[in-house]
């Protein structure tokens, strides 16, 4: 059996309608720079740069459901390539060999890292980002005695703002394609059950490494594509493990189940960040730890799934068995309970943490 | 008949425990072997091997006289030898056609685009009469429904050497009675079967001939009725006492 005239006239139809939607906001973000202040234009950037950081971490983590915290890593590999590059190469040569190298280094990881999974990837990830930069360090003050570079050269934030712009589109069309082939469909499969891909054909190590440098070479190339905003870079500021941290809350924050996911947690965390960092430098990590608390604990399936939720919810009747006053009363009921702590404030705490925790370690 | 699958001599060791021990043992297209024994006899561990969960010690595995032994788990689903496990699995968030469906495109079958494979996997998912759970997540499902949308998997990949691991075990007598002509209707299909089993009407109203394994090694090998009344097989499984 295959696919009826009808099946295809309205799969050509949604396809069209989403096209035309995407190339009609496209083309608006496009044309921004010119309508809009220098710091506007600045915020916009940093937001699509994390939109794609966090839609090329989706691709990987999202799918194979390996936390990776090597986003930065790759972001750093990137930027500091062509600030190592800068004034021996042409601009464009420069993010060519930076995409290479970040797809390299991402081959290697991944083959190195093809046995181990859960937590032991987190880990090895953070470390390997932690490694770039330490290595970066030592080659820097002990070999070429500088501490960082220096990026002059000609290429106007609003040009970053397109290209960076280009780079989003394409990762968003990966992403959807990743949605409807063979090849995104067998990720699924192996994040759930990595016993059972094996048992349907699929090629495993093939395809984890195979996405992995897919997400990285995205990730290289918005680090890349960074550099010439910056004056000056060092791998310190290069290889900043907020980035990895930030893109995974990010994601999470979103959900993962939808593509337009990360633009939901993108947003509201960089316009934030924003405020916050000009204003209290020092609580972002302090709020940023609360926006994960709070997720983990109430919103499992980040935004989207509050979203979906709620639009589910809005299709189903209202069930109120004892009328509106009904939650009211339970609520009343739970207020005005008396406090009651036979194991004092600290078995409180136990109890509540016994039950969080299946939470923070349940797969997502 | 001619064998489609030939194992020789095959040999696995966990450590100091030999779990198969110079097993061999040949099945022919339409034919259902029975592979029985007591528990940790080592059937679940040859199933493992034959399907490259697990690699062999030293032996051969051939395949429609091919040798297999050195491919991976995935490879020798495409020379067309598939499972199903002791205990069921599947992806549990995804519905449970996304499975089918990954069988269908990744398995020996024809190339097919990712847009019809779904048409497919509903086919195989109807041919087990799960159709009308087909967008239901996996772990919602039923036992007996999660037992046939694994089958449905494996049916999928397009085997010839279909190795079934307790796949009858635990279901209701009416259930157990369609279980049987599930697989009746494979082998009749040309699929040589290999039916790990411990419930022993199926074991009778199925299998053409039974091996029976205990301690790793083979110790009887022939026709059910026969096989059953063997002295050393009821040894294995009650003790010297009731021999």
């Amino acid at each position: 059996m295959t696919e009826t005239s009808e099946d295809k006239r309205i799969r050509r139809k949604r396809a069209a309608a989403a096209v035309g939607a995407l190339a009609m906001l496209v083309a608006m973000l496009a044309a921004l720079p010119w309508l809009v202040s220098d710091y506007s234009l600045s915020l916009l950037l940093n937001l699509i740069c994390y939109l794609v950081l966090t839609i090329a971490w989706a691709l990987f983590s999202g799918t194979t459901r390996l936390v990776s915290l090597a986003t930065s890593a790759f972001y750093g590999v990137g930027m500091y390539t062509v600030a190592m590059l800068i004034k021996v190469l042409p601009l464009y040569a420069a993010f060519a060999v930076a995409i290479g190298a970040g797809a390299v280094l991402a081959l290697i990881v991944g083959v190195l890292t093809l046995r181990i999974s859960g937590m032991f990837f987190v880990i090895f990830s953070f470390g390997l980002s932690e490694m770039m930069r330490e290595l970066m360090v030592w080659w820097e003050i002990n070999q070429t005695h500088t501490m960082g570079r220096y990026v002059y050269v000609d290429f106007s934030t609003t040009k970053i703002y397109e290209h960076m712009l280009g780079l989003g589109v394409l990762v968003f069309l990966v992403g959807w394609l990743l949605r409807r082939s063979r090849f995104g469909l067998a990720l699924l499969v192996i994040g759930e059950d990595e016993t059972v891909a094996r048992q349907v054909g699929i090629n495993v190590p093939f395809a984890k490494v195979a996405i992995f440098i897919v997400s990285a070479m995205f990730m290289t190339l918005s680090g890349a594509l960074m550099a010439p905003r910056f004056g000056f870079i060092n791998p310190n500021f290069a290889f900043n493990p907020l980035v990895s941290f930030q893109v995974v809350i990010m994601a999470i924050l979103g959900g993962l189940q939808q593509l337009w996911g990360p633009v939901l947690g993108v947003i509201p965390l960089i316009v934030l960040s924003e405020q916050l960092q000009t204003e209290f430098p020092f609580w972002y990590s302090v709020f940023l730890g609360l926006v994960f608390m709070v997720i983990v604990y109430f919103l499992p399936r980040g935004l989207t799934g509050l979203l979906e939720d709620g639009w589910a919810a809005l299709g189903r009747p209202l069930d109120l068995p004892r009328g509106f006053s009904g939650p009211l009363r339970d609520a009343w009921a739970l207020l005005s309970r008396p406090i009651s702590l036979p194991r004092g404030i600290a078995g409180a705490i136990e109890d509540r943490w016994i039950k969080i925790m299946p939470r923070l370690t349940e797969k997502r | 008949m001619a064998a489609l699958l030939e194992v020789e001599a095959l040999r696995k060791a966990f450590g100091g425990l030999v779990a198969v021990n110079n097993m061999s043992l040949s099945v022919a297209p339409g034919e259902v072997l029975g592979l029985i024994g007591p528990n940790g006899s080592g059937k679940t561990t040859l199933l493992n091997l034959i399907a490259g969960t697990l690699r062999s010690d030293s032996g051969r595995i051939l395949m429609d006289g091919e040798d297999v032994t050195a491919l991976p788990n995935h490879l020798r689903v495409r020379k067309r030898i598939n499972r199903t496990f002791q205990l069921v699995r599947a992806p549990p968030n995804l519905p449970a056609i996304a499975t089918v469906m990954a069988g269908v495109l990744y398995g020996a079958g024809e190339r097919v685009r990712f847009k019809d494979a779904g048409y497919e996997a509903a086919g195989w998912l109807g041919e087990m009469n799960v159709l009308t759970k087909a967008d239901r997540r996996f772990d919602q499902l039923t036992y007996i429904e999660q037992k046939r949308v694994e089958l449905a998997r494996a049916l999928a990949t397009r085997p010839r050497v279909l190795l079934l691991d307790e796949w009858l075990s635990g279901l209701s007598p009416s259930e157990l009675e369609g279980g049987i002509s599930v697989v009746w209707s494979l082998a009749a299909r040309g699929i040589a079967v290999i039916l790990v089993e411990h419930v022993m009407t199926a074991v009778r109203a199925l299998c053409h001939r039974v091996i029976v394994m205990n301690a790793g090694s083979k110790i009887a090998e022939g026709p059910p009725d026969a096989v059953l009344r063997d002295g050393e097989v009821i040894r294995a499984y009650l003790g010297d006492d009731d021999a």
